[in-house]
């Protein structure tokens, strides 16, 4: 197991060291990132004192060498839009953005995996396909559409929920579904399929055999064994989440990292879109790390080598 | 093998089991009927596809729902099961009577101990602690002749072999003391030698509880050496059913004469002669058979076993399905 | 076939929206364009105030919603069939090299995907699309450029499957180049498992770009792009919502016959699955 989880880490170092690359050179995408950011129309005296102020006339390697050192160091950057550091802004947000996506991940596993249940046990009926009807039509409909509608309903009309801002719980209700009906369908499938394959399993004939309740045999013995790669799932699909708050922070003006995202990007604010694309890259990367190992826990024939 | 009681266990009178499938309705067990008493051990022997393991699933309630069962009578120990409901089915099952199957890698639930699963349905049936529960578990371990028992209660079942695993499977199904055990096909998929012991360990434990056993099987070898009784199925029917004594000795439907022929019999069998074969296939279960399902291959055959075939007895209890009367068999 | 009724019913409904597309000048009301500031926010033909001149009603600035539905359908289809036939390129080939060969460049390549995979891309096209400029052409190919991840895995499992068939040997043995038998042998048997995976990319990039356009970094006015049209209607929404509902509803039923008509691809493809 130990070998496993250093194979593993390693990997995940490369991976991270890759995307940091990329991360930086995002900056260049635009061709004169000193240009970019004194705007279009900039005298040329400005250009040139903006290029020598963020170091942009040295080469290439020897920025993102600096850069990467003064993240090792801890010193994150500046922002250029907000004016403060980008360490302390952006933890700030950090933590409302995971609160989102793990309220946003329990709201679609506490649907799905009834529903992916359900739909197993009474497979090729008609509360199957209907259970699919709702899978399908969920992933057709676009997160930011659903969004507003929820808020018509739910703010507008019922007067419910609050459209805006991050003070509250009942501020994320409306955020955590529209985030997280989108993953709902994919763990529905997954519990599903896992859960037909497993209750044809000899083990369970055998649990059945011994008299068990039908409700042990179905939570107690098959659900354990086809929950494995929903927790694999579950963990690549908080890095979606993360991701995908971008669209959904901004439509709620929930303070977090996504809604921070989107304002420094339309602003050009640089030092921070490179941390924090850095960041969510990093997070994923860590995440998909645990469900590894996770997955490898679970799996007693691993674990117990 | 001492039969000690007369008691009836489980009575079964014409059982039939259809199951739907796309290409029409398989008629797998077409009215069969077998007593199984106290202390005794009734073999079901015949080849592959005969409906012999669908029988011993229909005794559980463990058929799939592609199945239909019907009976005149399904009694377990003097009651109807066959009217039971769900709840009363889940309460005599692993409780009163057990099955074992024949998979013994893929019967156990990898992801939950061996203690765990030994003690689960004890729990549940007796409400018994959990203590309790160890301490039983860890008594049937020892008695099914695995050591260490009480350390192979925190172990996995990927960490035992295939012959331990089967001894597992026989102290998990003995845990709340049943009445009634099942076994299909128990030593089929384990080596040769440890067939052996795990047959001698049902035997031994059977004599010792006086449980009443089915045995599923293929094999005549286990049958001579483990039962009572043996019933011969082929095509869904017993065609031939008793003592398994006089069944070797004199078998009298020309099926069980086949299979007995085809098999080596030390002290019986010339070195250097022809083992027998039985010319032809199993005709196909979908649809009604007229007569006898074996006269294709039979060299007895005749214009007769296409009518009503007659139930011959005789005084010592065997039974045969053949329109031949009884015959004193040459060796 | 024509009983797997997820195909049919998908490929119908994929077919009457690419025809709309296609005839959008033939069978558009009027020019999405044309902006008659007389009329705004005129409600559909439903409605008490509606009419039938404009079925769909306006948008607010006049223009009638329904031929800019129509020109949508346009934009839509385009990003999903020029993203996937991009991102299927770039993800096929790896995929597929990194299945036939194996070794060394099926380790290249899996680093990339993880690499990739570890990138949010909403978040990536977002930064790119803000910094080299929004356009409905960039968008295509920034999207076309994040999006090979999926093909590059399933093409590169299909690849080592085919790769130990028979036949893939006996070509081998016949002498025939590698280039050829990964044309001629393996693209025919991993065909399927591709066109699946397009259609799943499709809807997918289709609706990135809705919400690129909705974050006003994608499509610009006056395109007609219906994630760009739920944006501009955003704050008429509680008076005139069906400015958000109609490109909202278009979007979700294209997206569901694309869906559709993949999930009846892999139905009619891999025999078995689901009865």
């Amino acid at each position: 197991m130990l070998g496993y989880i250093s194979k593993r880490l390693g990997l995940a170092v490369l991976v991270a060291m890759t995307v940091s690359i990329i991360a930086y050179m995002l900056l260049y995408l635009s061709g004169d990132p000193a240009l970019a950011i004194a705007g279009e129309g900039a005298r040329q005296a400005d250009i040139d004192m903006v290029r020598k102020t963020y170091g942009f006339d040295q080469p290439i390697i020897v920025q993102f060498g600096n850069w990467v050192l003064k993240l090792i160091s801890g010193d994150l950057g500046t922002s250029i839009y907000f004016k403060t550091d980008v360490g302390p802004l952006i933890f700030s947000k950090l933590v409302t953005t995971m609160l989102l996506a793990l309220y946003a991940l329990a709201f679609a596993l506490v649907i799905s995996v009834p529903l992916g249940v359900i739909a197993a046990i009474y497979k090729n009926s008609w509360i199957d396909r209907l259970c699919l009807a709702v899978a399908v039509v969920g992933q057709a409909m676009p997160n930011f559409f659903f969004a507003l509608i929820l808020i018509m309903l739910f703010s507008i009309s019922w007067r419910m929920l609050p459209v805006s801002g991050s003070d509250t719980w009942q501020h994320f209700v409306m955020p955590a579904i529209t985030l997280g009906y989108y993953a709902a369908p994919a763990f529905m499938r997954l519990i599903r399929a896992g859960m037909i394959e497993v209750l044809e399993a000899d083990y369970i004939r055998t649990a059945r055999a011994k008299g068990l309740p039908t409700r042990t045999v179905v939570f107690k013995h098959a659900l354990r064994n086809a929950i494995v790669p929903v927790v694999a799932l579950a963990a690549v699909q908080l890095g979606f989440l993360l991701g995908g708050s971008i669209v959904i922070e901004t439509i709620f003006a929930l303070d977090g990292l996504g809604y921070l995202a989107y304002q420094s990007i339309t602003h050009k604010d640089f030092p921070v879109t490179q941390v924090i694309v850095l960041l969510l890259s990093v997070i994923y990367i860590l995440l998909t790390l645990a469900s590894d190992i996770a997955n490898a826990w679970l799996d007693p024939r691993i674990r117990v080598a | 093998m001492t039969i000690d009681s007369n008691e009836i266990v489980l009575d079964v009178q014409g059982l039939t089991v259809d199951i739907k499938t796309p290409r029409g309705v398989l008629h797998v067990v077409r009215d069969i009927s077998l007593q199984v008493k106290r202390g005794e051990t009734l073999c079901i022997v015949g080849e592959s596809g005969c409906g012999k393991s669908i029988t011993s699933l229909s005794m559980m309630g463990l058929l799939p729902k592609t199945a239909t069962r019907n009976s005149r009578v399904f009694n377990f120990l003097g009651e109807d099961i066959a009217r039971a409901d769900k709840r009363r089915i889940n309460d005599l099952r692993g409780n009163r009577m057990a099955m074992i199957f024949q998979e013994p890698m893929t019967a156990l639930n990898p992801a939950y101990t061996i203690g765990d699963q030994l003690t689960e349905h004890y729990r549940h049936h007796k409400h018994a602690s959990a203590e309790q529960a160890r301490v039983r578990a860890v008594a049937l371990l020892e008695k099914v002749g695995i050591a260490s028992a009480a350390e192979r209660l925190g172990q996995y079942p990927h960490q035992l072999s295939g012959g331990l695993r089967q001894r597992v499977m026989i102290a998990m199904a003995l845990m709340c003391g049943p009445e009634l055990l099942i076994a299909d096909e128990p030593s089929t998929a384990l080596d040769v030698t440890i067939q052996a012991q795990i047959l001698r360990l049902l035997a031994d434990l059977q004599a010792e509880l006086g449980i009443a056993m089915v045995l599923i099987t293929h094999d005549l070898g286990v049958v001579a050496r483990i039962a009572n009784r043996v019933a011969v199925m082929y095509a869904g029917q017993i065609v031939e059913e008793g003592l398994t004594k006089d069944i070797f000795a004199a078998p009298q439907h020309p099926y069980t004469q086949g299979l007995i022929s085809c098999i080596p019999i030390p002290g019986r069998t010339i070195p250097g002669g022809k083992l027998g074969t039985i010319p032809g296939v199993v005709p196909s279960l979908i649809g009604e058979i007229k007569g006898c399902a074996f006269k294709d291959r039979c060299s007895s055959a005749q214009e007769r076993c296409s009518g009503d075939i007659p139930l011959r007895h005789t005084a010592h209890g065997q039974q045969w399905r053949c329109i031949l009367e009884h015959q004193e068999v040459a060796a | 076939m024509l009983n797997n009724k997820a195909l049919v019913f998908g490929c119908g409904l994929l077919i009457f929206i690419v025809a709309c597309a296609l005839l959008a000048p033939w069978i558009s009301p009027h020019d999405p364009y044309f902006q008659d500031l007389t009329n705004r926010t005129v409600p559909p033909f439903w409605y008490e105030k509606g009419s039938w001149l404009h079925p769909l009603g306006t948008d607010q600035l006049g223009r009638d919603y329904l031929s800019r539905l129509i020109y949508g359908a346009r934009i839509s289809l385009l990003i999903g069939i020029s993203v996937a036939i991009i991102s299927g390129l770039i993800g096929t080939t790896m995929g597929m090299l990194a299945g036939y060969f194996g070794g060394r460049i099926d380790m290249a390549v899996s680093f990339l995907v993880t690499t990739r995979l570890s990138m949010p891309v909403i978040l990536v096209a977002l930064a790119t699309v803000a910094l080299v400029g929004s356009s409905l052409w960039i968008v295509i190919m920034v999207l076309g450029l994040l999006k090979w991840d999926r093909f590059a895995v399933v093409m590169r499992s299909a690849t080592q499957q085919v790769r130990s068939m028979e036949y893939v040997s006996a070509a081998q043995s016949a002498g025939a180049s590698t280039l050829r038998i990964m044309l001629t042998e393996v693209l025919p048997n991993v065909m399927p498992h591709l066109i699946v995976i397009a259609t799943l990319e499709a809807a997918s990039a289709i609706l990135l770009e809705a919400a690129l356009s909705f974050l006003g970094l994608g499509v610009q006015p006056p395109l007609p792009s219906w994630g760009l049209m739920i944006s501009e209607a955003k704050s008429y929404m509680f008076f005139s919502f069906w400015l958000i509902a109609i490109p909202g509803t278009a979007l979700a039923v294209l997206i569901f016959s694309i869906n559709l008509a993949g999930d009846g691809l892999h139905q009619a493809l891999t025999p078995g699955e689901r009865a």
